[in-house]
């Protein structure tokens, strides 16, 4: 597969993706933007793995998890070379969205709990995939949807 | 039921994705420029990589830092053939730039035999009892800040260190560099990180950082982190060496793969980049002589690191590290007459990474 192959196939898939796990459709685009142009540069390497769709998943949801902790922001703003931007166009969908409760208590959540989240009702994998996607044990996986689904709950109840 | 409103929710929130077209052109846009920025980088890579092979990082002082003479970025389609077999000290040193107190921490002897047909990096410990010139029977790692004197030149730390390690060993050093771990950071981040693999698990005293045994990626601050650990390890400081070790090989694989050894470009950009974090033995012909045979190094020549035999003063006794010299000898023979591969063939318990 090349690269373009798979930016063809794949890309609207991590976009969504992406927007999932961060909620917010500007941050998704850099996400996917800062991943994708490493899977570019590197595509020797990913195109040998035995998945390049899941190794890419792996790369961007541990980049999303590591996000303020510096890594990537501070590689990529604070070398001088400025990111692109695209403009995201913004519709009346989003506002509605922003009226979305479900969807703003996840905001909430630690980002860990919010990916396992999105990869198991969103992305409908199963436990054994997440774990090795986030680098856990299953039972790690377990739990932490258990604790997410319960401040969810909680949050419900309140509401 | 909750599950239910996640998924809802999360369809509903598909049409947030925005179009895809201006970001693929984003993406390539954005590739585009980083590859051009790193083959400009890439001789300093490969200087680079090539010290740190060592893992070491040894700042040496280049004189003419930013004249990097003209021949060795014009004229390397051809460069000379080697001449026998070639011995590189590295030097990792432990402080920042300025600091005085600098301690050279990792000392590593690069072998390349006369056939460049591998790489062979012995450690030496750095609490390793040896006679050091002038000043009687001294820890390895004092003789760097013996020679760097008060003046803190660190050209002079790394040429005592030299005499010293060829007096042990017998072999003459040719060439040879000191990096502090800043520049090992560096560098590392210039490769966007290396793989490494750890035989068992390691707690970072400094960070709190566990890294867990097996294959990992790292980036800069995290091998530094790594790099740093003594404390805690079974073998304490002859852990530590094999971690660089085991760095240094991770970080040639890591530079062949990248093409790192090609692109005569930007060396004196590279150099300023790490500044004082870096010093270069023998000036620019040692600059060279560096450059040359790191371009040599593809992604298929073995890298092959080596346990020198030491033994360590019973209990009663002052704590002291000897070369033991019943089978350092065999090792050391070998060394001097080039005929490391066989060596190590016949002793490969004393082999501790190869790829």
């Amino acid at each position: 597969m090349t690269y373009e192959e798979f930016a063809d196939s794949r890309l609207t898939a991590l976009l969504r993706y992406a927007v999932m796990l961060t909620g917010d459709p500007h941050q998704a685009q850099d996400l996917v933007q800062e991943t994708m142009v490493r899977v570019q540069l590197n595509w020797r390497r990913v195109a040998r793995a035995d998945s390049p769709d899941r190794y890419v998943r792996r790369t961007l949801t541990n980049q999303y998890i590591d996000w303020r902790r510096g890594s990537w922001m501070r590689r990529v703003l604070l070398r001088a070379e400025p990111a692109e931007t695209v403009v995201v166009p913004v519709d009346h969908a989003q506002a509605a969205a922003d009226r979305d409760q479900v969807w703003s208590w996840l905001a909430r959540l630690p980002r860990r709990q919010r990916a396992t989240l999105v990869l198991r009702y969103y992305e409908d994998l199963p436990d054994a995939e997440i774990a090795e996607i986030l680098g856990c044990a299953v039972g790690t996986v377990r739990a932490s949807i258990s604790r997410a689904l319960a401040t969810l709950r909680a949050e419900l109840v309140e509401a | 039921m909750i599950e239910d409103d996640l998924r809802s929710a999360f369809v509903r929130h598909e049409r947030l994705a925005p179009p895809v077209g201006p970001l693929r052109a984003a993406i390539d846009r954005t590739a585009q420029r980083r590859r051009r920025r790193r083959s400009r980088l890439r001789v300093a890579g490969a200087a680079l990589a090539m010290l740190l092979a060592g893992l070491v990082g040894i700042p040496v002082a280049v004189a003419d830092r930013d004249r990097v003479p003209a021949n060795l970025l014009l004229d390397r389609a051809t460069p000379a053939a080697p001449a026998g077999p070639l011995n590189l000290l590295l030097l990792g040193l432990d402080g920042g730039s300025g600091d005085p107190d600098l301690r050279a921490d990792s000392v590593l002897l690069v072998h390349l035999p006369a056939d460049r047909s591998g790489v062979y990096l012995i450690a030496l410990p750095r609490d390793l009892t040896v006679p050091v010139p002038g000043r009687g029977e001294q820890k390895l790692n004092s003789a760097f800040t013996a020679g760097m004197g008060r003046g803190a030149d660190r050209s002079g730390g790394w040429e005592l260190t030299r005499q010293a390690v060829t007096d042990l060993t017998g072999v003459r050093i040719g060439a040879g560099a000191a990096l502090t771990y800043s520049a090992l950071r560096k560098l590392t981040d210039e490769l966007d990180g290396v793989p490494l693999c750890l035989p068992r698990q390691v707690r970072s005293m400094h960070t709190g950082r566990t890294f867990p045994a097996g294959c990992q990626h790292l980036d800069g601050a995290a091998a530094l982190d790594l790099l740093r650990q003594r404390r805690g390890l079974p073998e304490g400081a002859q852990d530590r060496d094999r971690h660089a070790q085991l760095f240094a090989a991770a970080l040639l694989r890591r530079a062949g793969e990248r093409d790192l050894f090609s692109e005569p470009v930007g060396l004196s950009t590279l150099l300023r980049t790490l500044g004082d974090h870096l010093t270069l033995a023998g000036g620019a012909t040692g600059l060279e002589l560096l450059v040359t045979e790191a371009a040599r190094l593809t992604d298929d020549i073995p890298v092959v690191a080596v346990d020198l035999p030491t033994r360590v003063t019973g209990p009663g006794q002052r704590f002291e590290m000897r070369l033991d010299a019943t089978l350092a000898e065999p090792l050391l023979a070998a060394l001097r007459t080039d005929r490391l591969a066989e060596w190590a063939r016949t002793h490969p318990d004393r082999v501790t990474v190869q790829r």
